[in-house]
């Protein structure tokens, strides 16, 4: 009884998201494929078309917003700030916090922080740490705030956010050794499939996240779960560096056109 | 569900990491419970002898990992840890049962249509909706899956060499290090069910494919010895528990 207030209409102590009927819904591409048969809307080894759009917000150092078909989010960089609280570090602080919009998923999340929030954040982080130049900024932080917008999987959040971090830091004017890329791959049956979408995740049997920098050809983070032999994972890692060689042809492009504008 | 909930989970004792304040053990915690769990609760490690009764009821298979003591190289020890707590859980047998109403009682009228039961009807649903424990001593039948469970192994990278099983400094002063979880099943090739790259290094492509190989090998060693472990602490305590039962 503990919200129950005399004063004011009580609703309903929970709530539930409406269930609709299913001839409504998309048709699921995948509702009668079987392991083997190809891909579904796209070739194996293509990427879902990126957008790009850097200096969203006004109010941020440096922004970008980036849009995979059903992946949407936007990224925003304040810094480098002067840290007040913590003691003297030679050595610049990078902080990225992510976050869900409760619209983002199939299922409403709710606007609290969680441990899927703080798992995407370390891994974002995790990509683009090597990149930024922190020994050029003592006493400061660079605060990155991701929000997701929309969601169509873990993998894909992992690889547009790197992407959309980076060239948020790039707009904001931080030093940075190069542009961290991103691209997520998952192994379906014997075939390698690139950006994979939250459904095509579902049917493979693991998948794996590359961050690299193709400017300088080195590789920052390397996420991957599931069940694949070592030989598999080393292909899907080649695979993934090759493209993402493409997408920072993309986003360095979007970067300079933003550039010229302003 | 269908065939059961997994729910790995990691604490860390405070006592574990004093000079960490509590919100700082908190996102320890949960970095490392998010880790585990998405290595451990993937659905291609999903044990299948979980289900009770299709489509209705299910075991739910919760993993604690408590951090008393941390002087490094933590995720091998937890993995390790995981592996043996998973290969010795045991999944009570189950018997359905169906229920059926009292005979006799039922105020239907004799002339509704009732479907009659054809010879010819070979469909076996089951219209068993609860189960019972037939022997509540019985421990009951190992969980499957037992040598699919992955071994992990942190390689601490200082180009262009590695070296394992990192202290405390050790890992402070390793700007990189590669953590690969592997099983060796005894049928089919070896499976990394996870690797990540954790630090402010980087590194080249070729290196982390000349790493995965070495920490395969690695991986096998340590894999072989745990289960030599797990398989003399089976026989220590139940087969000769049994023996001694009988000699006595």
């Amino acid at each position: 009884m503990a919200t129950f207030d005399r004063r004011r209409i009580n609703g309903p102590e929970d709530s539930y998201p409406p269930v609709f009927d299913d001839e409504l819904d998309a048709v699921d591409a995948y509702a009668l494929w079987k392991i083997g048969e190809p891909r579904q809307g796209r070739a194996a080894g293509d990427v879902r078309p990126i957008f790009v759009k850097p200096g969203l917000i006004n109010q941020a150092n440096g922004s970008a917003y980036v849009e995979t078909e059903k992946t949407k989010l936007v990224c925003a960089v304040y810094g480098p700030r002067q840290s007040k609280n913590t003691v003297y570090s030679d050595r610049g602080r990078l902080n990225v916090e992510v976050k869900f919009a409760p619209f983002s998923c199939a299922k409403r999340r709710a606007p609290i922080r969680d441990a899927e929030d703080r798992s995407v954040a370390v891994q974002i982080h995790q990509a683009i740490l090597p990149s930024v130049r922190l020994e050029l900024l003592p006493k400061s932080t660079v605060d990155v705030f991701i929000t997701i917008i929309e969601n169509d999987g873990l993998e894909s959040c992992y690889a547009s956010g790197a992407v959309a971090a980076s060239a948020a830091l790039a707009d904001a004017g931080i030093e940075m050794l190069g542009l961290v890329m991103s691209c997520s791959s998952s192994i379906v049956g014997k075939e390698i499939w690139l950006d994979p979408t939250d459904r095509e995740v579902g049917l493979a049997k693991g998948s794996l996240v590359l961050a690299c920098m193709p400017a300088l050809g080195s590789v920052t983070s390397v996420w991957q779960s599931g069940d694949m032999t070592p030989v598999e994972a080393m292909e899907c890692m080649e695979a993934c560096q090759e493209r993402c060689t493409d997408i920072h042809a993309l986003v360095s492009e979007a970067l300079l056109a933003n550039a010229r504008l302003s | 569900m269908e065939e059961g909930l997994f729910a790995p989970c990691h604490d860390s004792s405070p006592a574990a990491y004093p000079y960490l304040s509590s919100n700082a053990l908190d996102d320890l915690s949960y970095d490392m419970t998010t880790t585990v769990n998405q290595t451990l609760a993937h659905p291609s490690l999903h044990p299948k002898n979980l289900g009770i009764l299709s489509k209705k009821k299910s075991w739910g298979l919760h993993l604690d990992l408590m951090v008393l003591s941390d002087s490094g190289n933590i995720y091998d020890a937890l993995f390790l840890a995981a592996r043996a707590a998973l290969w010795d859980t045991k999944v009570p047998v189950t018997r359905a049962v169906e229920y059926q109403g009292k005979k006799g009682s039922a105020t239907l009228p004799d002339d509704m249509d009732l479907e009659q039961e054809s010879g010819f009807d070979t469909r076996q649903v089951s219209r068993a909706v609860d189960f019972e424990l037939p022997d509540y001593w019985d421990e009951g039948e190992t969980l499957a899956g037992q040598d699919q469970w992955p071994v992990c192994v942190t390689l601490n990278i200082v180009a262009p060499v590695y070296y394992l099983d990192a202290t405390l400094q050790e890992e402070a002063s390793t700007p990189l290090r590669l953590l690969l979880a592997l099983s060796f099943p005894k049928s089919g090739p070896a499976r990394l069910q996870a690797t990540r790259l954790l630090g402010p290094g980087e590194t080249q492509l070729s290196q982390v494919k000349s790493l995965v190989q070495e920490g395969e090998k690695h991986a096998r060693e340590l894999f072989a010895a745990l289960e030599a472990k797990l398989k003399e602490e089976d026989v220590r305590r139940n087969q000769r528990a049994r023996d001694r039962f009988v000699l006595r």
